[in-house]
């Protein structure tokens, strides 16, 4: 009867297990809210047993990995909740309504923490942009984050885009959300107190992502696959209202907990908070606010309708708090009461429909994989491509490559400016900087991955991509402080992935515990492959940094900003070319991928932050991708300056050839500029920690000028570069 | 070609005008609302159904409208002179 | 003299002008929710930046119904002053108190970044203080900011003396490419023919503290300060 009835994705084993654990049959509401919790996007059971060797703890965090997002203090009673999520299955299907509800699930992770979303940021990759299914996948996420994001009042302020053939079908959407809140009036999602009123605010709730569980209702067959979408679409306007509802509810004191309905709707937020609590929750199911007729309980307590939070609140105090909700004309039903039970108890009609204990939904079995490396990988050739004959040519090349050429078609999309806080803006520098209003300080926030380095090394290339965040945020000012992740690989079934993903998470744990930075929070993404080719994606986690700017006086551009001035190299360049921007583009497959050394990271970063504290630095950029060439002409197209460096005060090992230099992405370096008084300062700071640093040559007027041993290699004009550099996007991708 | 979202799916404008706009008036005896896009074609053809089909093809190649979320409807509104 | 800041469902920069109004100019300025103001309160109102109604079926339409415009058309009347930003522009236009009408940018889609306005006439109570050809930097951030009226109409507005703001190059020159939403010459703001109502599409809110210009200036005061007396 119950196997004819429900068709399940838990394994016989699982199946079982359930069963002992409830001491009887579930039924079939009950073994879909299984199915739901115990699935990998709700129980993280391949990923969690590896992630638990990541460093969570620190003196600034607040709160760590288990809750909606990581919480940070930054000082005087402030704190930042952040948060990344992918959004990558429903984005490849419908980017425009896949990628706006992404924003719209990571935007309700952080306001459970009563903070104030101030913050977006967003990682995207695509195929390459000479298919025409991968230009319409990048133009509709990106109207898709633009059209949610502006509507909500939260800038989006940074981001990355990578070009790849590996994410033709599956791309990767991941979106950030950072907030603001004040300590001492931080919620957590939990139900502590029997008694509370449960209620359910925002959004109807409709049969939303439900027919994405196989599950042989009538009501369900009756619906055809024409009539309804495979991908929700959101309503920024709803979700606007909620914000600010929400918001506005907790500063009535009155509410004890709040959380946002996402994947498992009903069913997660409600096991989730009670089991956390130690306690449990009667609800009534036909008090839901509904949007279609008809709908069942176990449609109810799986709807993944969006715009949608639930609220506890202190017992006979609810109209406090419901007022608020009327005056933003937001809908909401009271549901239920907190119990004591250990017991989620759903009734329909009065009657009781679902008697379980939240613990059971709440604490899978962990699944066992597998893992195998792949020895294709580490290419070690020791052939080298021929040397370029025009490097000035090279140089327009990989200026217009799409994963280095200017972004500001997507980001002039975005409302960067909203909230009076962004001080360096989209293209400014490594990170966004934003201020905290009324004090002396300010964030740095970054998102960032090289999905090619990973795939070639997982364990170096991901080692590579938290340094090289950590760089990012120095750059500006800022002092690293935490991290939060969102891995994104194929099927964990099969080993090789699932060597990646430990490879991956083993590279990330080794290089923050080397800059002694914590892990507050994380999101896994499986299964983005193609079914039909079973191609996996790239290995991708992207790392987001959050740094703090300790003073407004510390906040440092890229842009050249004085002729005359001098132009450091700091740390040593290898000959890593394995996975460069310049190989890709000269179609060489081969060479070492750059190889992250903790302790050579934090000596750079030490001795950056301290001649920025000093005062001493004028601009900074980290140096990587695209090599020392790129980042320096990233510097003077900026400013709208020129430059003049020689190659031969460039510290590399011994017999590295001219391309080597220029496009090596090796790690642990930064370009800064300073005057010339300055310059022995920085040059003796730099020794003091270790860390090999020259003067490599000084800005100019308008020419971008490499020599060798005073020997001019080649000379550009910066506007030209600049064109190539501006044009690439719209010439690829249109817009 | 007329375009709209499945008719399961949320249409948050038609939804938004609907509620904003005409209930607050009082107006009662509209039910809903259903915003889409419209696109006019002045098609070279001999046959209408020649001129439809062609609609048609193109709709669906180049992605006019994306089948995970939207309906489209494309009729013949008449001849040109 | 108090400014009201109404704030619509949808608005989102009515927490930002609130700042800079009380911690930067230090006014008297109060946050109003739409269905709780009272004119009568207020010397002054702003409709400020957001997306109202979500900017469905087209900006500022479903909040040009709100109750609180009949409260500002009162004002109006009554000559106090009345400035919208953005979402507030369209809102007044929709509300019929500024000619003309606020279409879809020419480039189809938002665009949000740091422009130059030039200010056309020092003839009204918000530029009185400004040296007319002066010029501005403040941010755009908007999708349907492209200014159009019938030729009568744009004829009118020139006549009239009631185009404030034009967006121009940096040497100060109305081109083609310093044009960033295709709008009928080059127009940013304008006022109505009595003068006392303002809508503009640059944000002067966002450019009223150095730390957050790329010029390090905060232009947007020069027009804001009014509200001070």
């Amino acid at each position: 009867m119950l196997e004819s009835r429900v068709n399940v994705n838990l394994t016989p084993e699982e199946i079982a297990e359930a069963k002992r654990r409830l001491g009887r049959e579930p039924n079939e509401i009950e073994l879909g809210m299984i199915d739901v919790m115990w699935s990998e996007h709700c129980s993280y059971k391949s990923s969690k047993k590896v992630l638990e060797i990541l460093p969570k703890s620190g003196r600034r965090v607040v709160v760590g990995p288990g809750y909606d997002s990581g919480v940070v203090d930054i000082g005087d009673g402030d704190v930042i909740a952040f948060k990344v999520e992918s959004h990558n299955h429903p984005s490849a299907i419908d980017p425009y309504n896949g990628s706006a509800t992404g924003v719209g699930g990571i935007i309700r992770d952080i306001l459970c923490m009563n903070c104030r979303p101030i913050a977006l940021l967003d990682s995207l990759r695509f195929g390459n942009p000479q298919s025409a299914h991968a230009r319409w996948l990048f133009n509709n996420v990106v109207k898709g984050i633009a059209d949610y994001g502006n509507r909500t009042g939260i800038p989006t302020v940074a981001g990355e885009v990578e070009f790849d053939e590996s994410f033709e079908v599956n791309c990767l959407v991941n979106v950030a959300c950072v907030g603001l809140g004040r300590i001492n009036e931080l919620t957590l999602a939990r139900m502590d107190n029997p008694g509370d009123i449960v209620v359910l605010m925002g959004g109807d709730t409709g049969r939303d992502g439900i027919h994405g569980v196989t599950f042989a209702s009538k009501t369900i067959r009756e619906d055809s696959e024409l009539e309804r979408p495979a991908v929700q679409v959101g309503n920024p306007f709803i979700k606007k209202l909620v914000i600010e509802a929400t918001l506005e509810a907790m500063r009535t004191g009155k509410v004890t907990a709040v959380k946002d309905l996402g994947g498992g709707g009903l069913t997660c937020a409600l096991s989730e908070m009670s089991s956390k609590g130690g306690t449990g929750v009667d609800v009534e199911l036909t008090n839901i606010h509904v949007r279609e007729e008809g709908m069942t309980p176990y449609e109810l307590l799986l709807s993944e309708s969006q715009e949608r939070m639930i609220f506890t609140i202190l017992p006979e105090s609810q109209d406090e708090v419901l007022r608020v909700f009327r005056k933003w004309e937001v809908p909401y039903s009271i549901i239920g009461k907190v119990t004591d039970t250990g017991r989620i108890v759903a009734k329909y009609r009065g009657r009781i429909v679902v008697d379980i204990p939240s613990k059971l939904l709440t604490e899978p079995p962990m699944a066992k994989r597998r893992a195998r490396k792949i020895s294709i990988i580490t290419k070690k050739r020791a052939s080298k491509p021929p040397i370029p004959m025009d490097f000035a040519k090279v140089m327009h090349h990989i200026l217009s490559s799409p994963n280095i050429a200017d972004m500001h078609p997507v980001y002039r999309q975005y409302d960067h400016e909203v909230g009076l806080r962004t001080i360096l803006k989209p293209g400014d520098a490594d990170a966004a900087v934003l201020r905290i209003i009324g004090k002396n300080k300010a964030i740095a926030v970054k998102i960032d991955c090289n999905s090619l380095h990973c795939y070639l090394d997982p364990y170096a290339g991901h080692a590579a991509a938290v340094a090289e965040a950590a760089r990012n945020v120095t750059a500006t000012g800022a002092k690293p402080i935490a991290v939060t992740d969102c891995c994104n690989f194929g099927n964990p079934e099969k080993p090789e992935v699932y060597w990646q993903f430990k490879e991956a998470i083993r590279g990330i744990t080794y290089m923050l515990k080397g800059l002694g930075l914590p892990c507050v929070g994380g999101n896994v993404s499986f299964y983005n492959e193609d079914e039909e080719s079973g191609r996996a994606v790239k290995p991708t986690t992207t790392i987001v940094m959050l740094g703090l700017i300790e003073r407004l006086s510390l906040v440092t551009s890229m842009a050249l900003k004085e002729v005359g001035e001098s132009i450091i190299l700091l740390g040593k360049t290898y000959p890593e070319l394995g996975g460069s921007e310049y190989y890709r583009l000269i179609g060489f497959d081969g060479g070492k991928v750059p190889k992250a050394v903790a302790s050579r990271e934090r000596a750079s970063i030490k001795t950056l932050a301290e001649a920025i504290r000093r005062g001493y630095v004028t601009a900074a950029h980290d140096c990587s991708k695209g090599g020392l060439a790129v980042s320096l002409a990233e510097m003077a197209i900026k400013g709208g300056l020129g430059l003049k460096v020689d190659l031969a005060y460039v510290l590399h090992t011994p017999s590295m050839r001219i391309d080597e230099i220029l496009f090596s992405e090796s790690s642990a370096r930064f370009i800064v500029t300073t005057s010339e008084v300055n310059t022995a300062k920085i040059l003796s700071l730099a020794r003091r920690r270790g860390v090999p640093a020259s003067k490599i040559g000084e800005v100019s007027a308008s020419s971008y000028t490499v020599a060798m041993n005073g020997k001019i290699l080649f000379e550009c004009s910066v506007e030209s570069l600049r064109e190539s550099w501006q044009d690439a996007i719209p010439r690829l991708i249109g817009g | 070609m007329i375009i709209e979202n499945k008719k399961l799916a949320r249409d948050p404008e038609g939804e938004t005008i609907a509620k904003e706009l005409i209930e607050r008036r009082g107006i009662s005896t509209i039910k809903s609302v259903r915003s889409g896009k419209y696109l006019r074609f002045l098609v070279e053809a001999g046959k209408e159904e020649e001129a439809l089909r062609l609609v048609e093809k193109i709709a669906n190649e180049l992605r006019i409208f994306n089948p995970v979320v939207h309906i489209c409807n494309i009729r013949i509104m008449g001849e040109s002179r | 003299m108090k400014t009201a800041v109404i704030q619509f469902p949808g608005s989102n920069c009515d927490l930002d002008i609130l700042h800079v109004l009380k911690n930067v100019l230090h006014v008297e300025a109060e946050l109003v929710w739409h269905r709780d103001f009272k004119d009568s309160e207020f010397g002054a109102a702003i409709l400020p930046g957001g997306f109202s109604y979500g900017d469905y079926l087209r900006a500022g339409i479903i909040a040009a119904h709100s109750p609180a415009i009949e409260h500002i058309k009162e004002m109006v009347s009554e000559g106090k002053l009345v400035i919208g930003i953005c979402n507030g522009f369209q809102i007044l236009v929709e509300s019929e108190l500024l000619p003309g009408a606020l279409l879809m940018n020419q480039s189809t889609c938002f665009i949000c970044k740091w422009v130059k306005v030039r200010v056309e006439t020092d003839e009204t109570p918000f530029t009185r203080h400004i040296k007319r050809r002066t010029v501005l930097n403040m941010p755009i951030a908007h999708a349907e900011g492209r200014y159009v009226n019938d030729p009568e109409g744009l004829k009118e507005l020139h006549e009239n003396d009631q185009v404030i703001f034009r967006y121009v190059n940096p040497r100060g020159e109305v081109s083609e490419d310093s044009n960033p939403n295709g709008s009928m010459d080059s127009i940013a703001g304008i006022c109505n023919p009595e003068r006392n109502v303002l809508g503009l599409m640059p944000h002067p809110e966002r450019a009223s503290e150095p730390v957050l210009s790329p010029f390090s200036d905060s232009d947007g005061l020069k027009l804001l300060s009014i509200l001070k007396s």
